[in-house]
């Protein structure tokens, strides 16, 4: 058991180190020194150490400043203060600020000795507790695999999912883009009748429309250029279990008149087909775009729509449940250290602050993306607001923008800097001089040659 | 029977194990402790010629020997002696920086091991412990500091020969046997060295 643990000692005399080093590694600690508080501080910074023994003076920086430290940024480490003989009333201070325990050199064998394993069983004890206090927490607020929010809105989405779950109608899930639609659509199919059947997910703005038509419904030998062979399609995959049709949004105006006869007769023909081929699936769709706003216009099928909305959830936006920022956070930090294994521990206060500030217009995706750039080129144990510095120049300068909005003002851009010359910002682009100019119309870009 | 079937064969030293005598530690104790390294190690063990203790090591302010500093004295001596580990026998006080005192001391892993009779005379309560309950102290520090020369670890186990013991009250409680897992580490050790040795 002893091998497991990690004692740093930091004191400036060479031969107190070396002979406390030598004692506690007859024991199998693993045992690093440290000449000084400041080296001691920065084995800290690299390394979690279970116990800490903490020499009162030395010379650059003495103990009681270190522990100060210690007991702010790494609460759960144990400290021993080590004191000369007349040094009682620093070690008393020592004890009042956070100190474990402190020794009088030279120690008594038996003192050394039962403080040791005292303080490492109590560390023991102290880890186990946290990590059942994590996973009561994570527990709580964990309640669809990925799935992490203890504000009333993902609470009251979670008891939603709860009665969604138990019946079998299609479900309409909103929410902007990187929000966990699918996850909720696999947490819906998770807990529905329908678990033991495939759960087949499809992105709707993926692909062409003949693409999708053929992907969704299959195709037959020589229906078109290229289809040597029959294949079945999603419909017909997903037969028991729960299709996700992702940005539903986008399908084609011809193709939701197909997929609203499908859902009415639960029967398809493949794509130059004439059997009829029965299907039975549970149709769960999700959409970023305004589709009230796309009917108006024309590009949506009202009765498409309501076959599809027959039960609708919104999935809050990130910005709109701050509270779950520093949970999620953390979550996704303890995924990265384990998948990395960066010995990262947490996030301090202003890093926290900085994450709860920004704005997440990628929502949960790019919070995930965040940590997990962070983590992975951490310096120390502790992520700090300069770890999120590539957020720190987004927060509060940019307001959210379309992807139409962002390729409008990147055009422009580039145009200016071509002094209007199409052909030259065409090959900047990477794309033809055709769609150059029929983007220019599209957007109303003024100015250009 | 189990000890002699499970020795090691080591080459290429006149015996494995040299006890040597420094200062005025009694020849008795030096062949006890002698007796129990070949016994209960399985390895053949020598007495050595008697040294003197070098006046370096004396810290005058603790009245005791710094067994860190004789050890490195001994390791420096001892050097051309065909010896795979070298014990040392005192009757004189020890300590370290960080302790108090100790009955002996072994650098982990290394050559040597230094081991003191000065405490294990009396009991706790002052009364004599006897020569006999004397010897079998002296010999328990010596397998203990012996077996950390062999990368042997503190035992969590209070009975193991390798159990921290900070009192002589502490090494009465303590039996002349390793535990089933130190001997079992010890064996491994005993047979790396072997292979390590070469014919």
């Amino acid at each position: 058991m002893a091998g497991r643990f990690k004692i740093l000692v930091a004191d400036d005399e060479l031969i107190v180190r070396e002979s406390l080093v030598a004692w506690l590694k007859k024991g199998g600690y693993q045992v690093e020194a440290a000449s000084g508080g400041r080296e001691a501080l920065e084995s800290l910074e690299k390394a979690a150490y279970d116990l800490v023994f903490l020499d009162i003076k030395m010379p650059d920086m003495n103990g009681i400043e270190v522990l100060k430290v210690v007991k702010q940024r790494y609460p759960g480490t144990m400290v021993v203060m080590i004191t000369a003989y007349g040094s009682v009333e620093n070690a008393v201070e020592a004890m009042k600020l956070g100190a474990n325990d402190y020794l009088m050199k030279p120690f008594e064998p038996e003192q050394l000795a039962l403080l040791v394993e005292k303080l490492l069983q109590h560390k023991k004890l102290i880890d186990e507790n946290i990590l059942l206090r994590e996973q009561m927490a994570t527990a709580a607020v964990e309640r669809y695999q990925d799935m992490i929010g203890a504000s009333p809105a993902m609470q009251a989405l979670f008891e939603m999912l709860e009665k969604v779950a138990a019946v079998d109608s299609p479900v309409l899930i909103k929410g902007e883009t990187g929000t966990g639609k699918e996850l909720v659509a696999k947490a819906i199919h998770a807990r529905s009748s329908r678990r033991y059947g495939p759960f087949i997910a499809i992105n709707c703005g993926a692909f062409t429309e003949s693409l999708l038509e053929s992907e969704l419904f299959g195709h037959e030998v020589g229906s078109f250029t290229g289809a040597v062979k029959a294949k079945k399609g999603r419909l017909e995959l997903v037969r028991g279990g729960t299709l996700f049709l992702d940005e539903v949004g986008e399908i084609p105006m011809k193709m939701q008149v197909d997929l609203l006869r499908v859902l009415e007769e639960r029967r398809i023909h493949r794509v130059g087909g004439t059997r009829d081929i029965p299907v039975d699936f549970r149709l769960i769709s999700a959409t970023h775009r305004d589709l009230s706003k796309a009917m108006e216009e024309g590009h949506f099928r009202r009765d498409f729509y309501f076959r599809l909305n027959v039960v609708e959830l919104e999935v809050p936006p990130l910005r709109a449940r701050r509270e779950d920022i520093p949970l999620l956070a953390d979550f996704f930090l303890r995924r990265f250290r384990k998948e990395t294994n960066k010995p990262v521990e947490g996030l301090d206060k202003k890093a926290v602050e900085l994450l709860c500030a920004y704005e997440w217009p990628g929502n949960v995706r790019e919070l995930e993306n965040a940590v997990e750039r962070a983590v992975v080129l951490a310096k120390g144990r502790i992520l700090t607001e300069d770890d999120f510095a590539f957020l720190k120049r987004a927060v509060g300068t940019v307001e959210p923008q379309s992807l139409e909005d962002m390729e409008r003002l990147h055009i422009q851009r580039i145009l200016t800097l071509c002094r209007g010359n199409i052909s030259q910002a065409a090959r900047i682009l990477k794309i033809n001089r055709t769609t150059l100019h029929h983007k220019i119309k599209k957007y109303g870009i003024p100015g250009s040659a | 029977m189990a000890e002699e079937r499970d020795a090691v064969a080591l080459h290429g030293f006149r015996a494995m194990i040299g006890v040597v005598p420094m200062g005025d530690v009694g020849d008795v104790a030096v062949r006890i402790v002698a007796a129990h390294l070949q016994a209960v190690l399985g390895l053949s063990a020598d007495v050595l010629e008697r040294r003197p203790l070098n006046d370096a090591c004396y810290v005058p302010d603790r009245r005791q020997y710094d067994a860190a500093k004789l050890i490195a004295s001994l390791n420096d001596c001892s050097a051309p002696w065909p010896y795979l580990k070298i014990v040392a026998v005192v009757s004189v006080d020890l300590g370290v920086p960080i302790l108090r005192f100790v009955f002996g001391e072994a650098q982990m892993g290394g050559r040597c091991a230094v081991v003191s009779g000065y405490r294990l005379r009396r009991n706790e309560d002052g009364t004599d412990a006897g020569l006999e309950l004397y010897y079998e102290r002296l010999a328990k520090v010596a397998l203990h500091e012996a077996a950390h020369t062999l990368s042997l670890f503190h035992c969590e186990d209070s009975r193991c020969l390798m159990h921290f013991a900070a009192s002589p009250k502490h090494l009465d409680r303590i039996r002349l046997f390793f535990c089933p897992r130190c001997a079992f580490l010890l064996k491994e050790t005993l047979k790396s060295l072997a292979l390590s040795a070469g014919p």
